[in-house]
């Protein structure tokens, strides 16, 4: 199977009554692995919840969910243990770094490995291997505290890398640095894209990313749209 | 990967210093515990000193402590015909202002039969000195009043010399307890002036008529004799009252110091309940305080269950370490009370079960908010 994440009719409302809002009304999209998806819309108009619904943090309303070749979620049915399938196959990256500060950088990596069953000196391999790709090896035993937004943000991608998951869903990466770094953490999700076979979704307001992503999907009137990067650009 | 120990070395000062706050709070407890059993237990040294098997007390009076009974000093003699009566011995007990180095204190004053049989001093007590062995103008002092051998103390118009000093001597109210003859004390307490004598003559009162009268008789038994039983015959035969020891030690904490040891022991109850809700509260705002990276660990897929250790594993810590400085802290200034406070190892292992019982209780509301947290919302996405 190619399709990483894939989506069914997903609708997803809010409150009842009066104070009902629809945020998604009939979603329906695919992402391949090895594919960097960056996924645009206006404030408000549900990104956020799009990317927590595939993640298993919020309920959608109606609709399906597959990841690989699991059902997530099928019409008010949720698979029991989300949290099983974020420690499983997804990786997640915040617009802040949120690392756990009273743990060191590599603890932070390593976390969700060492409690997946993975060897702590495996585990260990495994962040000091990534920490040389994103270039903070020398900060292993640093705490959250003692970095740069940039270098945080680089942790933070390699905890979401560390047990090698399926997908990455990153929510605004780059809206927290400036250009030059935003512009490398995004070839950096598309090499780890490429090189690591992930799907990768990318909520992002800024343009000057898009172009460094495969595809992009836009949320219009609550619906999902593929779009061509040169038409949006 | 141990989270607690990892969180707890991230804000060790913190951690260590809310500790040290709970701890006090729990020293605090253990040292209104060691009130109440301080109180309770003054109050039987001077019974316990004494020890006799029966006390003999003015007829319907329950004397000499629950209420105030006189009787004849020489029926002593006379209870010695009584079949198991070993020992006898005559006492007064009464409250005076006592003059100490720069100001005064209540004391009671203990008069006894310094050649008698019973002595109502404990050697154990007595630390340093003697007994009294002269029939006047010898005292034994409590190490409370700061005596020394060989100080002299003006008494009504004698001089009284310090032979004896004793430890831990005090009466049912905490008072110190100052020893005399029987022949002294009953002078100070029936101690006229010349204006009141004559008074007393022109009113056909006969002058010292009360100094025959003492407060109690105290009886030693032979071996093989029931307290009971003997006492049932002396109240026969003589028509006063007989307490055995064990109804004087009941009078005492049921009677004399009842009121005063409930009060203290409703506030210690008080105290416990407010420092365990204290200590709720502490361990749920720590729990609180960590949710944003709780939320974090959820959202990445860390299990429910390392989470829920963790904030377990650190409370039994806080609890643990609070228990400990707190009977650090109870130890360091017990003995600056005024009054006897006993620590007890059994209290202390008591309310670190309540403690402990209470921290992990209000750890699992902080607990069930960490699982109900949308992770979403926690990190504000």
């Amino acid at each position: 199977m190619d399709n990483s994440i894939k989506v069914e009719n997903l609708v997803k409302i809010f409150g009842k009554g009066e104070t009902k809002v629809e945020v998604i009304n009939g979603a329906n999209f695919e992402v391949k692995k090895g594919e960097l998806v960056a996924l645009i819309a206006p404030s408000g108009a549900g990104k956020t919840t799009l990317l927590m619904m595939i993640g298993c943090v919020e309920t959608p309303t109606s609709g399906k969910i597959y990841l690989g070749d699991e059902k997530v979620y099928d019409n008010k049915w949720l698979i029991k243990d989300t949290t099983k399938i974020r420690r499983d196959k997804i990786g997640f990256i915040f617009q802040a770094p949120n690392l756990v500060p009273f743990l060191n950088v590599i603890e932070n990596v390593t976390l969700l490995s060492v409690t997946k069953g993975i060897s702590k000196e495996n585990a260990n391999k495994k962040a000091m291997e990534l920490f040389t790709y994103f270039d903070i090896a020398e900060k292993a035993n640093f705490m959250p505290s003692e970095l740069s937004g940039g270098q945080q943000q680089r942790v933070a991608i390699a905890r979401a890398l560390a047990t090698e998951p399926e997908i990455i869903l990153a929510d605004e990466p780059t809206a927290a640095l400036d250009k030059t770094r935003s512009i490398d953490v995004v070839k950096m999700l598309k090499k780890i894209a490429v090189e690591q076979n992930v799907a990768v979704i990318m909520v992002t307001h800024d343009e000057d990313m898009l172009p460094l992503c495969d595809r992009i999907l836009q949320i219009k009137d609550k619906k999902v749209i593929n779009k061509k990067i040169d038409k949006i650009i | 990967m141990n989270l607690a120990y990892k969180d707890i070395k991230h804000t060790l000062g913190k951690f260590l210093i809310t500790a040290m706050g709970v701890g006090m709070l729990l020293g605090v407890v253990l040292i209104m515990i060691g009130v109440y059993r301080g109180m309770i237990y003054d109050a039987k040294v001077l019974v316990n000193d004494i020890n006799p098997d029966l006390w003999v007390v003015q007829e319907d009076k329950m004397g000499p402590f629950a209420e105030s009974s006189k009787i004849h000093r020489d029926l002593k003699n006379y209870l010695k015909s009584v079949e198991g009566v070993d020992k006898t011995a005559a006492y007064t007990f009464q409250t005076i202002e006592f003059p100490l180095k720069t100001k005064f204190t209540k004391a009671m004053i203990v008069g006894y039969d310094v050649f008698g049989e019973i002595t109502p001093i404990n050697p154990k007590r007595l630390i340093k000195g003697r007994n009294i062995n002269k029939s006047h103008y010898e005292i034994v002092v409590t190490d409370k009043m700061r005596y020394k051998i060989g100080d002299k103390i003006k008494l009504l118009n004698d001089i009284y010399t310090v032979v004896g000093i004793t430890h831990g001597t005090v009466d049912s109210g905490g008072n110190p307890i100052v020893y005399m003859s029987l022949s002294d004390a009953n002078k100070i307490q029936f101690n006229y002036t010349n204006p009141r004598i004559r008074n007393d003559r022109a009113r056909g009162i006969k002058a010292n008529r009360d100094s025959d009268l003492v407060n109690t008789i105290v009886v030693k038994l032979k071996k093989g004799y029931l307290s009971d039983l003997v006492a049932k015959n002396i109240k026969k035969e003589f028509n006063k009252n007989v307490f055995t020891q064990k109804d004087e030690l009941f009078f005492l904490s049921r009677h004399v110091i009842e009121k005063s040891s409930k009060q203290i022991g409703s506030f210690t109850v008080i105290l416990i309940i407010v420092s365990t809700i204290i200590i709720g509260l502490i361990i749920y705002t720590m729990t609180l305080e960590k949710m944003k990276e709780i939320a974090i660990m959820k959202l990445i897929g860390i299990p429910n269950s390392k989470i829920v250790n963790m904030i377990l594993q650190e409370t039994v810590v806080l609890g643990v370490l609070a228990f400990i400085s707190g009977n650090i802290f109870s130890h360091l200034i017990y003995n600056k009370f005024p009054k006897r406070v006993l620590l007890d190892l059994n209290d202390a292992e008591i309310l670190f079960v309540i403690v402990l019982v209470a921290s992990i209780l209000s750890s699992l509301i902080g607990i069930y908010k960490v699982i109900k947290v949308n992770p979403q919302e926690a990190i504000g996405g």
